[in-house]
């Protein structure tokens, strides 16, 4: 814990003490309460400790995304996570020698249908509605055997908080939080899913995962929107593929599907956990040998090998909506292992942060030619080659094209003249204490430390990271702003009012 | 060797347990609920201090008995716009811009707003930094300077809104439920127009800050690295003088229970899903049926483990959200509300089974296991109201801006152990009037498999226009 002694001599230097009190005393004080270690099957664990109350928090990365959807089965790691919440042999069955049978089942009258369907024109429509009312008939008979939502529902009625699973481009993460005296419930039910998880109710879950896309995609301006950049802006690289999947593909996703992506991507190396909270490290470590000890090693996937090609012109794209304006610009970077990478965080600050950055000063405040105007510095993620983002909504009167050349004078300000000391010290001192705010949050910190770990091969870079942004200097910004804020290496995404008009 | 290896191994796999139910947990270590230091500034305001030495931070919310129930009803959005331009207006010593900068540069932030019942302004500084942010924080409280271009830009941000708040299904469809039920012509279901933001003057602001931003209508929270004399003489030298004084604000309007039957169908051409929401109003927190009510909308659409969740999502695949919540409001009754969102075709489908649940759960006594669930998920969870001091300093600001008493949370676990089957079939038969619900759905009826009518209710149209700006 600090001491208020520093404080006498605050006056003398701020911002010099602030990094120097948050480095010294947190990635020191902060490094004595973790615990690192790695099962003999690759599955890489962290502990913090934080014993300020009996509760404790579990974030399981996976390094596998959307990215690594096959081309034609996108949507896949989205679906696999959903599977993840099915159960068990021993948990969500009534009788699983019976539910395996009629599981198996459900895939033979599958088969059968789709070798039908696959005949096209030539297929036999009254064997085609038997196929399909064999296929229910099937579906019924396993569901009968289903304690459902048997697993969530061990996890609530043992006060889980906050129990939940994300995909993204990059990863997959599951996570929750329970009373510490319960720490074993989670070692015993996470184990068991990347043990033997079982793919029930797999086809009424792929129409769950239907309206999911529904809501994010279909049914939602910004969604569709983000879609049709990424699917613009990248030609070969899977980054093109969106995490909700294509709806046709979804429509044809298989149990075997789903299991060969879990064979191939969980395997043990490729997961790292973290447990952050009232946690006893040699108990945990404990546990954890002998819950997911049991895993088999199995080979890391291969790495992708596409490559997105260098783009050469800009690319622009309309998308008819009924709803007010947004416009999303975006530019080619490199990927999150570039020695640009901090300064490409740095740049987004600048242009978005709070009330002083100079996209909200000049679009919003300045000029009222938008309503909101924010960046992302990596979309949709940073393990390849990826975009800087800069996402605009038009205030009332006010149109894309008026706010895309005001951006577009922003950034050749940045390019003209370096930026202000004042600013880049900003920048700097706002990121320090944005990861010092998030110190006793466990959930955030295990869902930090993971992140970092499996990205960056070392939690501790956490810390370290603010110590490469602050080697970021003006002409840096300036550098990176001249060589990647280019015409050739852009692609803007816009939506226009259907023909016909507006509504 | 090697037999006697996979023998231990056996052994070891043995011993594994399989299923949760085979687990055994020690007790849980006894909560530890931090103190809170409470006193009584002479001019009234009430303050509150949680001292706690973790981090290097210092954050603080001062709570205002006021609201944008108290908004004139041709002047809607006046609360909500003095609660923005209190902060961006700047002070009279700082402009917003230069707050903005000098705040920044420091990594801290002071915010304002004005919600439905009550205002809040806040503050978050690195402890180093807490007296000067503190002075900021007090400043914006009590002497903000409403600049005319900060409120211009406000009002402006407002008529954005206004124009683009039929763009997303999901606001649409819990906005039009939540007026509809409260009526459109109360301050709880009345909305933001062009017209009502036209009145509103720079004046106007000044004068509803005057009226309640006085000491005695404010409880100021102050938590983190401090020590707690030497913040009670920060917070004396800072406060103490302010002596204005204003006649004690009146109780907030009380809510009108009319029930609005029907479906209320909002046309939108360019979904292909549904969203919908249904139910009535709800009840106080207070009420001694409070907590057999929250296990029943928990057992009806709670979690993953509820009703309708397993029913419309996992058994049917008709809706990715699909949940109900009982949601009582501290002072008025909330919204007793099912939402969810469909594929077109399935909309009067998945209406209808929600509503047979709804029938379902007040026909017969829920069963042990779905009971056990519920409170199990409560009490267990019960922990993590108290996993951070923070949590333990809001409990106490809001038990005491809304009257409750301290240990109302206790008492509240306490009774809810105690529900029993009989309990929530008896508050469902009682509480939920499923011939009087309100339907709201959003979406395009010309992909609707059913139409809307077949659910046996009348249907009205609901006309999303919005009233065009005053020339």
């Amino acid at each position: 814990m600090h001491t208020t002694r520093n404080r006498a001599v605050l006056f003398l230097c701020l911002s010099f003490l602030l990094a120097g009190r948050l480095r010294a005393q947190n990635l020191a004080e902060f490094q004595k309460r973790v615990t690192e270690f790695t099962l003999p099957n690759g599955l890489d664990f962290i502990l913090l400790e934080h014993h300020e109350a009996p509760v404790v928090s579990f974030h399981t990365y996976v390094n596998a995304g959307s990215v690594d959807d096959p081309c034609d089965k996108t949507g896949l790691a989205h679906m696999f996570e959903h599977m993840a919440f099915k159960g068990t042999e021993t948990i969500g069955s009534k009788n699983y020698i019976e539910e395996e049978k009629a599981l198996e089942a459900v895939e033979r009258a599958y088969n059968q249908l789709d070798a039908e369907r696959a005949k096209g024109a030539a297929a036999d429509a009254e064997r085609l509605r038997t196929l399909e009312g064999q296929l229910q008939a099937a579906m019924e008979k396993a569901a009968s055997h289903v304690d459902v939502n048997a697993y969530p529902r061990a996890i609530e009625e043992n006060g889980g908080n906050g129990l939940n699973a994300e995909t993204s481009e990059d990863t997959t993460n599951f996570f929750y939080s329970l009373p510490s005296n319960r720490i074993e419930l989670w070692f015993l039910l996470e184990s068991q899913r990347f043990f033997n998880p079982v793919f029930r109710e797999f086809y009424k879950e792929r129409d769950v995962v239907r309206e999911e896309r529904r809501m994010r995609v279909e049914s939602n301006p910004e969604g569709k929107l983000s879609e049709i950049l990424l699917a613009t802006a990248f030609v070969a690289h899977p980054y093109r593929q969106p995490t909700a999947g294509w709806a046709s593909d979804l429509d044809h996703l298989r149990v075997a599907d789903a299991r060969a992506f879990f064979d191939r991507y969980y395997a043990p190396a490729n997961i790292v956990i973290a447990i952050a909270g009232d946690v006893d490290p040699a108990a945990a470590r404990r546990l954890a040998e002998k819950y997911f000890g049991r895993l088999p090693a199995r080979p890391l996937p291969a790495p992708l090998p596409t490559l997105e090609p260098k783009q050469e012109g800009e690319k622009r794209v309309a998308v008819e909506t009924a709803s007010q304006p947004f416009l999303a610009i975006a530019w080619k970077r490199p990927d999150q292992h570039d020695n640009d990478d901090p300064v490409f965080d740095v740049l987004s600050e600048i242009l978005s942060s709070g009330r002083t950055g100079l996209l909200y000063q000049q679009l919003v405040r300045d000029r009222n030619i938008a309503l909101s105007a924010t960046s992302i510095s990596t979309f949709p993620g940073g393990r390849y080659p990826n975009l800087f983002l800069v996402w605009v909504a038009p205030s009332s009167g006010h149109t894309n094209s008026e706010n895309e050349k005001a951006v577009y004078g922003i950034l050749d300000g940045l390019k003209e003249k370096e930026v202000d000391a004042q600013t880049l010290k900003r920048v700097k001192t706002k990121l320090r204490a944005a990861l010092l705010r998030q110190l006793d949050n466990n959930t955030g910190m295990a869902d930090q430390l993971t992140f970092y770990r499996v990205n960056y091969g070392d939690w501790r870079k956490m810390f370290t990271a603010l110590d490469d942004i602050d080697k970021v200097t003006a002409a840096d910004v300036q550098r990176v702003a001249r060589q990647y804020f280019v015409e050739s290496g852009r692609t803007v995404a816009f939506t226009v009012a259907p023909k016909g008009g507006a509504q | 060797m090697r037999r006697r290896l996979a023998l231990a191994f056996l052994f070891a796999a043995a011993l594994l347990a399989q299923s949760p139910a085979e687990l055994k947990f020690p007790p849980l270590a006894p909560l530890r609920i931090p103190h809170v230091e409470e006193y009584t500034l002479a001019n009234g305001m009430r303050v509150y201090l949680l001292e706690n030495h973790e981090l290097p931070l210092v954050n603080g919310l001062a709570l205002v008995r006021t609201g944008n129930l108290f908004d004139p009803a041709d002047k809607v959005g006046l609360a909500t716009l003095t609660g923005l331009v209190m902060r961006t207006g700047g002070t009279t010593a700082r402009s917003g811009d230069q707050l903005d900068e000098d705040l920044e540069n420091i990594a801290a932030s002071v915010e304002s707003s004005i919600e439905e019942t009550s205002g809040e302004v806040s503050f978050s500084a690195l402890s180093e930094n807490a007296e000067k942010v503190l002075s900021v924080f007090h400043d914006v409280l009590t002497e903000p300077a409403f600049r005319q271009e900060r409120f211009d830009l406000a009002k402006s941000q407002l008529r954005d809104e206004i124009a683009r708040r039929n763009d997303d299904p999901e606001a649409v469809a819990g906005r039009e439920f939540n007026n509809i039920v409260y009526g459109k012509d109360t301050p709880y279901g009345c909305q933001v127009e062009y017209a009502t933001l036209a009145r509103i003057q720079r004046e106007d602001l000044v004068a509803f800050h005057r009226r309640y931003f006085f000491p005695a209508n404010i409880l100021l929270a102050v938590y983190g690295d401090f020590s707690t004399p030497a913040m009670k003489r920060k917070l004396e030298a800072l406060f103490g003088g302010w002596t204005g004084s204003q006649a004690a604000v009146p109780p907030f309007p009380a809510v009108r229970d009319v029930p609005r039957p029907g479906v209320y169908l909002a046309v939108k051409e360019d979904v292909n899903q549904t969203v919908f929401s249904l139910g009535q109003l709800g009840g106080v927190l207070r009420d001694k049926n409070d907590p057999a009510l929250e296990i029943m909308a928990d057992i009806l659409g709670g979690g993953f483990s509820s009703r309708l969740f397993k029913r419309v999502r996992t058994q049917l695949g008709y809706a990715y959200g699909i949940a109900a919540g009982w949601a009582a409001a501290y002072d008025h009754p909330g919204l007793f509300e099912i939402e969810g969102s469909t594929k077109s075709g399935t909309t009067t489908e998945a209406i209808d089974v929600a509503r047979q649940e709804v029938d379902r759960i007040r026909a017969s006594e829920v069963g042990d296991q779905e009971l056990e669930t519920a409170k199990q998920t409560s009490l267990n969870g019960f922990v993590f109201h108290f996993d951070t001091p923070g949590k333990t300093l809001s409990r106490v600001l809001r038990y005491r801006y809304y009257g409750y008493p301290d240990d109302f949370i206790f008492g509240y676990q306490k009774a809810l152990g105690a529900v029993t089957k009989a309990d929530v079939l008896r508050v469902a038969k009682e509480y939920l009037h499923p011939e009087a619900f309100t339907v709201v759905a959003v979406g395009n009826p010309k992909d609707f498999g059913k139409p809307l009518s077949a659910l046996g209710l009348p249907v009205h149209p609901l006309d999303l226009t919005i009233p065009p700006p005053v020339p």
